[in-house]
């Protein structure tokens, strides 16, 4: 009958696979993110300096 | 002499949120940046460093909308002072934020300029980081639709699979650089994601053997939860392949590092995936035994969707062993959460099953005589297992949708 396929096409269209199988999560791999640093920043900053306080001791010899 | 003091304070501030933030608690880190921005610098490079800190920190907080905010700042600030370098990495923080929020398009324009300018400064690593970074925008915006909709992996409209195929590409360009460089750590992600989108495009085969080099790479670094995550994604594949047992034994493997990391719920979603494919391999009984599991921790866990998932399970498992009292209890169960969380399909679900059981049992019925008529008859592959109508139906339809014939086509 026309109302049982009806209810065939409804249950097909409201039960999809995906309810039974899917569940099963993707699991993906973290994000990775970009990183800066202030203490890179101040270390090469502090090398910098010592770079050159060797070197202007150097040409002052 | 003021300025001095306050530069000075600005630094202290910013150098004991980075202390902590790698120490893990961001949250506190924020608070020390912050007050580090009130303070304020002269100094834009220190500055920028603080915007992107402070941007990583909220996104690991999951406060996408106050990282998309810092990261901006930073890549406006890297611009300015003409820092390439700064520029590409806020670019590729800003991509990937925009990608959490759901915006792709931006993302992918953000992701690209991180990937232009480390090309441009011959940055190789930068580079394999960019091309890792567009994967994964190119792979969240296929699944973003794909998920939308009641598809199958691999029966995705054209637009969803191209998305993927992009995604495919730039891990295995990723793959290519990381793997000069020897970064095995890097290596491993790639091979973790490419496994999920060759998943999705329905390339089972290429999925596992992805995923093997993954867990090869977890167990290398001893890195249990990536462990984990591998069995897992090939548990899912080779449930695609059809080669149930094989996946059963990939979801134990699952279960037990699950239960050694203490992640409750990872170990129900692992017990309810090896219902699930109990389920296929027609193993009723072990079926129920861990949909039952699933459904005591998603009790404890307060997760009332899993709940009523478990439920679901548990009426489709009691009704293929013909125990149609506890499978009315479970449709009943299962009614009665569909309506508290608003499920209206699986309302409906559990509607068009209690009017079968009910049925069966001859009981009254009670809800919409007019759908009791509507017996599906039984289509043959039940053999000698009882018959109860409709749901028997779908799942036995589910069944002949997986049988490896199909998934041959996929391939």
């Amino acid at each position: 009958s026309s109302s049982n396929q009806q209810v065939t096409e409804l249950q097909t269209k409201v039960v999809p696979s995906k309810q039974i199988l899917h569940s099963d999560n993707m699991e993906m791999e973290p994000e990775t993110m970009e990183t800066k640093s202030v203490t890179e920043y101040f270390s090469k900053l502090h090398m910098g300096s010592a770079v050159y306080s060797c070197t202007t001791k150097r040409k002052s010899k | 002499h003021v300025r001095y003091r306050m530069e000075a304070s600005c630094l202290e501030l910013a150098l004991e949120g980075e202390r902590l933030c790698k120490a893990g608690d961001c949250r506190a880190g924020v608070s020390f940046f912050e007050a580090a921005v009130q303070v304020g610098t002269e100094d834009l490079k220190t500055l920028s460093a603080i915007y992107s800190q402070l941007g990583n920190a909220y996104f690991y907080l999951h406060e996408y909308t106050k990282a998309l905010e810092y990261h901006h700042h930073d890549l406006t600030l890297a611009r300015t002072i003409g820092d390439q370098l700064g520029e590409a990495k806020a670019s590729g923080n800003l991509g990937n934020t925009l990608k959490i929020l759901g915006n792709y398009e931006e993302a992918i324009v953000c992701c690209q300029r991180h990937l232009d300018i480390s090309r441009d400064l011959s940055d190789k690593v930068g580079e394999a980081r960019a091309l890792y970074n567009l994967g994964n925008v190119y792979h969240s915006k296929g699944k973003s639709v794909a998920c939308a909709g009641t598809h199958d992996p691999g029966e995705f409209p054209e637009d969803v699979k191209a998305a993927l195929r992009k995604a495919a590409d730039y891990y295995e360009e990723n793959l290519t650089i990381v793997t000069e460089l020897g970064d095995r750590a890097a290596q491993g992600r790639a091979y973790g994601n490419l496994g999920n989108t060759h998943y999705l495009l329905g390339n089972f085969r290429s999925a596992v053997i992805a995923h093997e080099q993954r867990l090869l790479i977890a167990k290398e670094f001893g890195d249990r939860a990536a462990e984990r995550r591998a069995y897992s994604n090939l548990g899912n594949a080779y449930i695609f392949l059809g080669e149930f047992e094989t996946a059963a034994e990939y979801y134990k493997k699952t279960l037990q590092l699950a239960r050694q990391l203490t992640d409750r719920a990872v170990e129900a979603q692992a017990c309810y995936s090896l219902g699930n494919t109990y389920t296929l391999l027609q193993d009723y009984e072990k079926a129920i035994d861990y949909h039952l599991k699933h459904l005591a921790i998603a009790e404890e866990l307060n997760d009332r969707i899993g709940e009523g998932r478990a439920c679901w399970s548990l009426g489709n498992a009691y009704t293929a062993l013909g125990n149609h009292d506890q499978a009315l209890h479970y449709a009943e169960k299962h009614l009665d959460i569909s309506r508290e969380v608003g499920d209206k399909t699986g309302e409906l679900t559990a509607k068009l099953n209690l009017s079968d059981l009910q049925m069966v049992l001859g009981l009254s019925f009670s809800t919409n005589n007019s759908m009791t008529e509507n017996h599906i008859p039984d289509n043959g592959l039940n053999g000698t297992r009882p018959r109860a109508g409709r749901r028997h139906s779908m799942e036995n339809m589910e069944l002949m949708k997986l049988t490896p014939e199909k998934v041959q086509d996929w391939n």
